[in-house]
């Protein structure tokens, strides 16, 4: 698996995360609410983001729909299918693993 | 935000135009969010606007790239993932080999000699054999073979001009026949005199091999048909080129072959060879006198003529077969003495053109395939090695979503593309090694069409072995590393060599020593079949004997008496020449061919016609080539027109002719029709047996008719070969020699030299070859084969460190574990020269057509060679089993 394989992987779970945790949102929004809930250590590429939505909503798990903001702006808003949410959580197990494999191996080569 | 009462989106792909616009403008309020909030901190408008354009990169692109995802679809977007999975694993493949240039190194230098090996060999088969035959429908042509039986064996005569008839006439499954009898002439009228090869050809040659003629025309069926009427012949497309500048006025042109002469009417197209490898040109039927006596076209006892067929449509080889039996039959009732136990077998055209040259051709393909597994073996075992070490890297994929496809997919990526690398140098190896050795191939091995180069087919042969390796490399390294248990190997501190794969190792380098065997007894058998023929004695002093061949023109010396005083005044001219100490003349020539045979019959059974070779010698003739005399003389001066016709036999002669004699001189014989008295001769010496035809030739067989020398002033002859010897330490001056002869008759062309030692290498070439390039391969084999053992075991040394140590620490002595190591090694090579040896003899008969006086089970040769492969891979050991002995308990266990 190559970098960018990894790293998408990665953001497609941090993304499905935060739209669950969320609510229904636009893209703006989304990637506000993981530099906020990462402690600012965390900023996503806009060039990777829509990108990004766009292939979750292909794949079935994401659904969008147009809307108004409160500003009345008009505005493309995001939520989590089911599968996405079944998704969410096997992938969000399996990063569990993968990271606690991660330590392992760092602290025998410490 | 509100809730989610909005009306659903179309699903992606319908509405394109709308779908577009709404990436649009999805991306415009985000922009414009971000510009908003740019202003609330302080920018105006612009800047704010420039400043969030700018952070978010180009949105344009991104839109773009956004749809064109959309618009692929499914299956585009499957493409792209394997495309790019594939071009990040070869990045990474490619990393991975910077990293360790060592074992990429190996690996891809093992695999390129490989490559290289098996594809020049795949270029000189594919140039001359399996490339089509360059005639029409090549698998309907065969050739009739007229032969007797004689000790079980077919000894083939060919046919006589009207028994090739009668097959003719009565064969209806083979739909069209020709005679064609090559022979050697003097061609002149080119731009000089030189010798060319000819091929004298029945009707139905040209249509038979589908010849066309872009200048003239080929022979009408008079030409064929009536003798000596007219003299014509046809040129070959290179001799066209070559001596007449591909001059179109050459047609009505007129030249002389063997000194008469011809009219040229027609020029053969650039792809047309003819039967023999190399015709220059070709001589209608009834032309036969100019290279033999007109009087072969009627006899029916007298046998010359190769024949060609087709065979007719939906007749199969042995339908013809059978018809030719019969016909054969028929003929023998109808002649019960000329055609007693006389045969015709039908050989295909494939079979028969090639002759050898296939068999070896294809043996050597099986050794370079060979190679090329023996190669595959070790990187998959330099693969393997490595890929325990990459244990914890491979863990990591896997926990990250790979799968065990995926992880095998990568590693057969990185073993194409170490395959790859190996293939490209191949190439250029095998480049060079086909220039490099192209000129060494013997003359006569290959047909005159095959040019051995790096052809496309040879390329994509190349790529596909290369393919081929590359995934049987990696095959095994993939599977055990996808089948991994990711927690075991991990607890293991990643040194677990679990047992199935250690004996995959274990497997391969048996397989490698196994097949390193074959190629090493396949070696050893042509190294002796060659050595073999060198060891025969040709009944001659080879060295320091030079010939050349002259034959003077009807015009100058037309007939047998000036014939006897033209061949003293050029003895008498060579030997004025400085330099020259001795010097004879004859008919023929020892390994140059051209001995022509008659009968012989002893006065007490003048029924019995024996069949020998006769040739003419000048007095010295003898002495100069260093033959032996068993009893009686040499011929002499004293041997002239006015004396009693002599002859000179050879042992063989005696032994079979004259049994009953004790030596044989003072015997006679009739060297013609015993009706005839002046054909009686008297033996007056017998000689050691001289091999005139080839090495290889058994005296004794029936079918190798004996020799028989005349005085060439009692039996004198046109064609003369000149043979002679220098002072020693001299050089012969060829142009002395050519200034002498052309002095004393300017119709004469310039002699061309020759040593006897050129013809006896020229004999000997073929098998040398082969012996060479099987010894070739088969060392690279063996160096293969060690080169796997020694690592092999030392990886196995070194992961079983802790267990030696704990052995050590136990008393055992350092000699003691180096002596376990080396039994390892040698138990490993025992087992793969058992199964090697197995193979080897059950596949030994492939090689039994090219062996010379050896079986292809010799057991002297299995024996030296498993003895040989044993010991190199004892030492082989040798080095991992130091290592072993040299570690001290204390260091293994603490490190652990």
């Amino acid at each position: 698996m190559s970098g960018s394989d990894l790293f998408t992987g990665t953001l497609d779970l941090l993304i499905l995360r935060t739209v669950v945790r969320v609510g229904p949102v636009h893209g703006y929004a989304i990637g506000k609410a993981i530099r906020a809930g990462s402690d600012e250590v965390l900023s996503i590429e806009e060039s990777a983001l829509y990108p990004a939505l766009h292939r979750l909503e292909r794949k079935g798990l994401l659904d969008s729909a147009w809307g108004q903001t409160d500003t009345g702006r008009r505005a493309k808003f995001y939520r989590v299918t089911p599968r996405g949410l079944t998704l969410l959580e096997a992938e969000t197990r399996r990063w569990i693993e993968f990271s606690g494999a991660v330590g392992l191996i760092l602290d025998v080569d410490g | 935000m509100s809730g989610w009462p909005f009306k659903r989106t179309p699903p992606p792909g319908s509405l394109g135009g709308d779908q577009d616009a709404d990436i649009d403008e999805e991306l415009e309020f985000h922009l414009e969010l971000r510009t908003r909030e740019l202003m609330d901190e302080g920018l105006d408008r612009d800047t704010a606007r420039r400043e969030a354009e700018m952070q978010f990169g180009d949105a344009r692109e991104v839109a773009r790239r956004i749809k064109r995802e959309r618009r692929r679809g499914g299956a585009g977007r499957m493409m792209m993932n394997v495309l790019g999975e594939l071009r990040g694993d070869l990045g990474y493949a490619f990393r991975t080999f910077r990293r360790n240039p060592g074992f990429a190194g190996i690996a891809a230098l093992t695999l390129a000699v490989a490559i290289a090996g098996n594809t020049a060999v795949f270029s000189v088969l594919d140039s001359a054999i399996l490339r089509a035959l360059p005639f029409e429908n090549a698998s309907e042509l065969v050739f009739l073979n007229g032969y007797h039986l004689q000790n079980g064996e077919r000894a083939i005569r060919y046919a006589s001009v009207p028994e090739f008839t009668d097959w003719r006439e009565r064969s209806r499954g083979v739909s069209s026949m020709a005679g064609v009898r090559p022979a050697g002439v003097t061609l002149r009228g080119g731009g000089g005199a030189e010798r060319a090869e000819a091929e004298v050809v029945s009707q139905d040659y040209f249509s038979i091999l589908g010849g066309t003629t872009p200048l003239g025309r080929t022979f009408t069926p008079e030409e064929y048909e009536v003798p000596d009427a007219h003299p014509v012949v046809v040129l070959s497309h290179s001799l066209w080129v070559r001596s007449f500048g591909s001059d179109p006025g050459v047609v009505g042109r007129s030249v002389l072959v063997n000194e008469r002469t011809v009219e040229v009417i027609g020029v053969m197209a650039a792809d047309f060879a003819g039967v023999s490898l190399d015709v220059d040109l070709w001589i209608p039927m009834g032309m036969m006198s100019l290279v033999g006596s007109a009087d072969l076209l009627d006899t029916r006892g007298t046998r010359f003529l190769p024949v060609i067929g087709r065979l007719a449509s939906g007749v199969s080889v042995e339908d013809a077969q059978r018809e030719l039996d019969a016909i054969a039959g028929d003929l023998q009732d109808l002649y019960p003495d000329i055609n007693r136990d006389r045969f015709v077998e039908v050989e295909t055209f494939r079979d028969g053109y090639l002759g050898s040259t296939g068999r070896l051709l294809w043996v050597l393909f099986g050794a370079g395939g060979f190679l090329l597994l023996i190669a595959a073996a070790n990187v998959a075992n330099l693969l393997l090695v490595r890929a325990d070490a990459r244990v914890r890297e491979l863990t990591v994929r896997r926990a990250v979503g790979a799968d065990s496809g995926r992880v095998a997919r990568l590693l057969l990526t990185e073993s194409i593309a170490l395959a790859a690398i190996g293939g490209a140098f191949g190439l250029v190896l095998a480049a060079w090694g086909l220039r490099v050795l192209t000129p060494l191939i013997p003359h006569g091995v290959l047909p005159g069409y095959a040019e051995p180069v790096l052809s496309v087919r040879a390329f994509l042969f190349a790529l596909v072995s290369l393919t081929v390796v590359g995934v049987l490399a990696g095959l095994a390294p993939a599977l055990s590393s996808a089948r991994r248990d990711l927690t075991t190997s991990l607890r293991a501190g990643g040194r677990g060599m679990t047992g199935g794969r250690a004996r995959t190792q274990q497997i391969f380098v048996i397989t490698q020593v196994g097949l390193a065997l074959l190629l090493l007894v396949g070696a050893g058998l042509l190294t002796r079949s060659f050595r073999a023929q060198l060891a025969v004695d040709p009944g001659l002093e080879m060295d320091g004997v030079h010939v050349f061949s002259v034959q003077p023109s009807r015009e100058s010396v037309p007939d047998a008496d000036g014939l006897r005083v033209f061949t003293d005044e050029l003895l008498r001219t060579v030997a004025e020449v400085p330099g020259v100490r001795s010097v004879a003349a004859s008919s023929d020539f020892p390994l140059r061919g051209g001995s022509s045979g008659a009968y012989v019959f002893r006065p007490d059974d003048p029924e019995t016609r024996i069949r020998y070779h006769r040739h003419s010698v000048s007095p010295g003739y003898f002495e100069n080539l260093g033959v032996e005399l068993r009893s009686g003389r040499f011929i002499e001066a004293s041997d002239n027109q006015q004396a009693r016709p002599v002859a000179v036999v050879t042992q063989a002669f005696v032994e079979r002719v004259l049994p009953d004699a004790s030596n044989g001189v003072g015997r006679s014989i009739y060297v013609g029709d015993p009706s005839d008295p002046a054909n009686l001769a008297e033996i007056v010496g017998v000689v050691e047996n001289i091999r005139y035809r080839n090495l290889t030739q058994d005296m004794m067989e029936e079918s190798n008719s004996p020799d028989v020398f005349f005085s060439i002033h009692q039996v004198p002859a046109r064609f003369l070969e000149i043979s002679f010897r220098t002072d020693a330490g001299v050089a012969p001056n060829p142009e002395a020699i050519r200034t002498a002869v052309q002095r004393m008759d300017p119709s004469i062309p310039a002699p061309s030299l020759t040593t006897l030692e050129e013809l006896y290498h020229a004999q000997t070439a073929t098998p040398r070859f082969a012996a060479f390039l099987m010894g070739l391969f088969s060392g690279l084999a063996l160096l293969l084969a060690c080169v796997g053992i020694y690592g092999v075991l030392s990886h196995s040394v070194g992961r079983r460190g802790p267990e030696i140590a704990l052995r050590r620490a136990l008393g055992a002595q350092a000699a003691d574990v180096a002596r376990s190591v080396v039994w390892d090694g040698a138990r490993l090579a025992g087992v793969g020269l058992v199964i090697g040896g197995i193979g080897a003899l059950l596949s030994g008969r492939v090689l039994e057509s090219l062996l010379f006086n050896v079986e292809s089970t010799d057991p002297m040769t299995f024996a030296v060679v498993a003895s040989a492969l044993l010991l190199v891979a004892t030492l082989a050991a040798a080095v991992p089993a130091w290592h072993a002995s040299r570690k001290a308990p204390a260091d293994v266990l603490g490190g652990e």
